[in-house]
């Protein structure tokens, strides 16, 4: 009798070591494939930024938002996974452990350690995007030097940092004020959108652009069905990006990036549900096909905050709305003499402002974690006002240093003979039936 | 050369080439960055060097 005791005991030791396990290893494939669908994200990012530049400069659009990734996975690797662990209070960084650091045993292969390579992977992710919503708003005038130095600050440093202060547990943002943005409408969209915007006033708009008189011309975009196409491979890598905006706890309820409950049917209501009002929204005010689709990210960006919360048709609504409005906002942009090719900052900027007021609006008195505040209005435009400020700041300070180093803008009379031309040793349309069709 | 930081699988934990060695982790890790931005220094001068071979009169 006892040896069969014994027997049980050591199977039902065996079977919840197995069941601990099995539950690890489901949690780390769960975000191995949200990082897959996010590489999505950047095969739309590509085909939008290359859709959306003339023909002449194609393949300098496309070789510059591939960089864009390129450069973030490393520099994340050396330094931006350690910003988001080591500043949670601001910006006094806790150099209590290694954890983070290029150098830490964590930061490659390790039996004990099934969560660290796949989270940060996903951050990594997260932070290509961030540089690739910078990369469409300077296609056709940025030097690519110069743009990878931008990229690298935005995604490697800034919107990092933004994260540690406003989407990690214990961020200031969200300790003293009940900061909530759970879709990372404030710490990605707002910031790398608010990074563009500074950018973009140094840099200057393409050759052509604008008229003496301060009237714009429409630089059409060399090819609109490869654009829109790749605003819906965006949407589609949303869900990795949304999928890994929560937290799989092997055995118990998901909880979000603050530690509160929640669940993936939530985002799953309310992504769907704000896409579509975005589509609707910006169908009504523009009946254009690039913007339905810019409106589907929109309808997103302006429920993300609040996706773990919402009653599904309040972020239709939320969607609804930032679509109808923010190509409004685009064309004030441009009123003001700003040439945002895509459309990067009121898309991302003004989409995700609209998401973290929005929050504040329809979401106050959701508590928080025990200790924290709850969300109210006031903590979401403090937040609102820092991931602005954030990203903005570093942009248009570290692009005017760069204009004043003279490697900012690619000369005009290189722009006027097209960046394709100049430094790409291919040809984008060999048999030439874009952009080169002889005259009848 | 020998990368290995174990000399058998059991009780295995960080387990990547030179992970016991903190001074070869440093220096791969140095030539990394030194590779990355090296690169983008690389980058800008071909750009350069590719404006000025259609635009002969660009300043330094």
């Amino acid at each position: 009798m006892e040896q069969q005791l014994a027997e049980l005991s050591d199977k039902l030791a065996a079977l919840e070591a197995a069941q601990a396990m099995s539950s690890t290893i489901n949690a780390e494939i769960f975000y191995w494939w949200c990082t897959g669908l996010m590489v999505i994200i950047h095969a739309g990012f590509l085909a939008y930024e290359m859709g959306s530049s003339r023909s002449k400069n194609v393949l300098a659009s496309g070789i510059k938002n591939i960089l864009a990734f390129a450069f973030i996975v490393p520099t994340l690797f050396f330094v931006g996974w350690w910003i988001y662990l080591a500043f949670p209070n601001g910006f006094v960084p806790d150099l209590s452990s290694t954890y983070g650091a290029p150098w830490d045993v964590s930061m490659g292969p390790n039996l004990a350690d099934n969560a660290t390579g796949v989270f940060w992977a996903a951050f990594t992710l997260f932070a290509a995007t961030t540089a690739s919503i910078f990369s469409g708003a300077v296609i056709e005038r940025i030097q690519v030097s110069a743009f990878l130095i931008l990229a690298i600050l935005l995604g490697s440093v800034v919107w990092i940092l933004g994260a540690s202060w406003g989407w990690h547990p214990t961020g200031w943002l969200t300790a003293k004020f009940g900061y909530h943005d759970v879709g990372a409408a404030g710490v990605v969209h707002m910031i790398a959108g608010f990074f563009a915007l500074g950018v973009l006033i140094n840099l200057g708009p393409r050759v052509g652009k604008f008229n003496a008189d301060g009237s714009a011309n429409d630089l059409h975009a060399h090819n609109v069905p490869f654009t829109i196409t790749g605003l819906m491979l965006i949407i589609v890598g949303f869900f990795g990006f949304l999928g890994g905006c929560i937290i799989y706890i092997p055995g118990e309820q998901w909880i979000n990036i603050y530690g509160q409950p929640a669940t993936l049917s939530a985002f799953a209501f309310n992504t769907l549900m704000g896409f579509s009002g975005g589509i609707i929204g910006a169908w009504v005010k523009t009946r254009d096909p690039f913007w339905m689709m810019s409106g589907a990210l929109i309808g997103i960006f302006c429920a993300a905050s609040g996706l773990d919360l919402y009653y599904p048709p309040l972020a239709f609504l939320l969607g609804l709305f930032g679509g109808f409005v923010v190509p409004m906002a685009a064309k004030l942009l441009e009123k003001a003499g700003i040439d945002d090719a895509v459309g990067a900052f009121p898309v991302h900027g003004i989409g995700g402002l609209i998401g973290v007021v929005g929050c504040g609006v329809f979401a106050s008195g959701y508590p928080n974690v025990e200790g924290f505040p709850p969300i109210t209005l006031y903590g979401q435009l403090i937040g609102a006002v820092v991931m602005a400020a954030l990203g903005f700041i570093p942009g248009y300070v570290v692009s005017a240093l760069i204009k004043g180093m003279g490697f900012l803008r690619v000369p005009d009379e290189i722009q006027e003979i097209g960046l394709d031309k100049t430094k790409v040793p291919i040809k984008a349309y060999p048999e030439g039936s874009i952009g080169t069709m002889p005259a009848e | 050369m020998n990368g290995s930081p174990i000399t058998s699988w059991d009780g295995a934990e960080a387990y990547f080439t030179f992970a016991t060695s903190p001074g070869v982790i440093m220096v791969i890790l140095i030539i990394s960055v030194v590779a990355c931005f090296g690169a983008i220094i690389y980058g800008g001068l071909h750009e350069n060097e590719a404006y000025r071979h259609n635009m002969p009169d660009l300043p330094e």
